[in-house]
């Protein structure tokens, strides 16, 4: 292989790695909304950064209690990626003032 | 730092996931609650945040929620039962009526959630991300849990009361369901609570009757209770195990938990916080008052000391009166940095039976009771 074929290789493969990356965590991330989000909000999930074996138990956790996942490895790869512990923890969020004044 | 493509687009996704993020959040507003930092909406897991922390009786409108399962739908009060059954010779349905003719009692008492500070602890564990504000104190009132069970008969030689609230899980989600050892259901302290500081109980927190088991961690204070079962054994179900136990021995950090040598919670370590200043504040040459809250569970606040010099000089903070068991004391000490610059401030509790707040906070797989000294940083600028 030439070194400009060689090169065409590496950035093919590099482009298709990361759309089969980027479609994996989109469906973790569709997978999230549709299995997490009936029973609580996603604030619970977001707000927490844990390592890969730690949302793996949770998961199993959550499989206990009823929930319905069907793209466990795209979720499990969402969760890792976006809010794995080697990620920042966000700022809190506050709610609204719900006093009558 | 060098990020791979896939870090890159987990950040996209993170930024789009969470479009408000950092501010304000202004479509979740919970009725009846000022701004509260808001950990989850459905259901409610509300933190205090720490500028509400200035009086004794925490209001009603800033105290934080803990919500294990979604928030039953209102109850009808003159539709409310509660049902009292078990080792109970004879069983009793009480209307809210019935409960407000029996003798009531007022206790302030301190309720911490189980969990509060675990966001302080490293490695990490699942859980809500509490800080310092998974706590308030309020004056309950309400009859006598002993009351209700001399009515209904108990037995003597019942081990638990267990108790469960109209609550109940989605899904395959376990009922919250608590157990109380009998002796510490029989004290006198122990209440069935129908006011929160004067005031019926509002929904969020348990309305019309909650259990209030002063000195014990938050969990124990089952809300919308409909049923109490006096019970030879403990309930076996999630809530009373593994949830909310805690290592008999000490595990080093980031071990996974020994399930048959996890003990249920009973009682509360001591523990100082600081209110303010809040960490890495920018402060200005001059009189500074340093305050906080400090509590034990079912002991007293004897003492707090506090540092401004990272621990080398400690000074005795002056604290609030009354001396309770069950309720904090508020504390504060006055503070006349000589030098600009920065500077870190901790807080060092002692209780009545001698307990001093560890430096360190044991670690454990849930991150529960976190009562390590308190610790903030400032920055104080010349005038």
């Amino acid at each position: 292989m030439s070194a400009s074929k060689l090169l065409l290789f590496a950035i093919v493969s590099a482009g298709s790695a990361v759309a089969a990356d980027q479609a994996m965590l989109e469906r973790g991330q569709k997978e999230e909304a549709r299995s997490c989000v009936p029973c609580h909000s996603l604030r619970l999930i977001h707000s927490q950064r844990l390592s890969k074996a730690g949302w793996n138990k949770e998961l199993d956790k959550m499989a206990g209690w009823g929930s319905k996942v069907t793209d466990r490895d795209a979720l499990l790869e969402y969760l890792v990626a976006t809010f794995g512990d080697d990620k920042p923890l966000p700022a809190p969020d506050t709610s609204a003032n719900g006093t009558k004044k | 730092m060098k990020l791979n493509r896939r870090e890159i687009f987990a950040g996209l996704i993170a930024a789009a996931a969470a479009p408000r993020g950092r501010a304000a959040d202004d479509s979740v507003v919970i009725p009846g609650k000022r701004p509260m930092i808001l950990h989850n909406d459905r259901p409610e897991d509300l933190e205090t945040p720490l500028r509400y922390f200035d009086s004794f009786l925490t209001p009603v409108d800033a105290f934080f929620v803990r919500q294990h399962l979604p928030r039953p739908s209102a109850i009808d009060a003159g539709a409310y039962r509660l049902t009292v059954n078990g080792m109970a010779s004879k069983p009793l349905q009480l209307s809210l009526a019935d409960l407000q003719k029996l003798p009531q009692h007022t206790i302030p008492a301190t309720i911490e959630c189980t969990g509060n500070g675990r966001g302080f602890y490293t490695p990490k564990v699942p859980g809500i991300q509490w800080g310092r504000g998974a706590i308030g104190n309020a004056e309950w009132s309400g009859p006598r849990i002993s009351d209700i069970l001399k009515m209904a008969g108990a037995s003597e030689s019942a081990g638990f009361l267990e108790t469960d609230g109209a609550d109940t899980g989605v899904a395959a989600t376990p009922d919250f369901i608590r157990s109380l050892p009998m002796k510490k259901a029989l004290d006198a302290s122990t209440l069935l609570a129908l006011k929160m500081n004067g005031q019926p109980l509002p929904d969020i927190h348990g309305f019309p009757a909650r259990l209030i088991v002063p000195g014990w961690d938050g969990t124990s204070s089952v809300k919308w209770v409909v049923r109490l079962t006096v019970a030879a054994e403990s309930n076996k179900g999630f809530f009373m195990n593994p949830g909310y136990r805690f290592p008999k021995y000490n595990l080093p950090p980031g071990s996974p938990p020994k399930p048959a040598e996890l003990e249920v919670i009973e009682g509360m370590p001591v523990k100082s916080s600081i209110v303010a200043p809040e960490d890495q504040a920018k402060l200005t040459m001059g009189s500074i008052t340093i305050r906080g809250f400090a509590w034990a569970g079912e002991e007293a606040i004897e003492r707090v000391e506090v540092s401004a010099d990272g621990g080398s000089r400690w000074h005795d903070a002056e604290l609030s009166s009354p001396k309770l068991h069950f309720a904090w004391r508020l504390w504060h000490w006055d503070w006349k940095p000589s030098d600009p610059g920065y500077y870190t401030i901790l807080s060092r509790a002692t209780d009545s039976a001698g307990r001093v707040q560890p430096i360190v906070a044991a670690w454990n797989p849930s991150g529960y009771l976190w009562n390590a000294i308190d610790r903030v940083g400032v920055t104080v600028e010349k005038a």
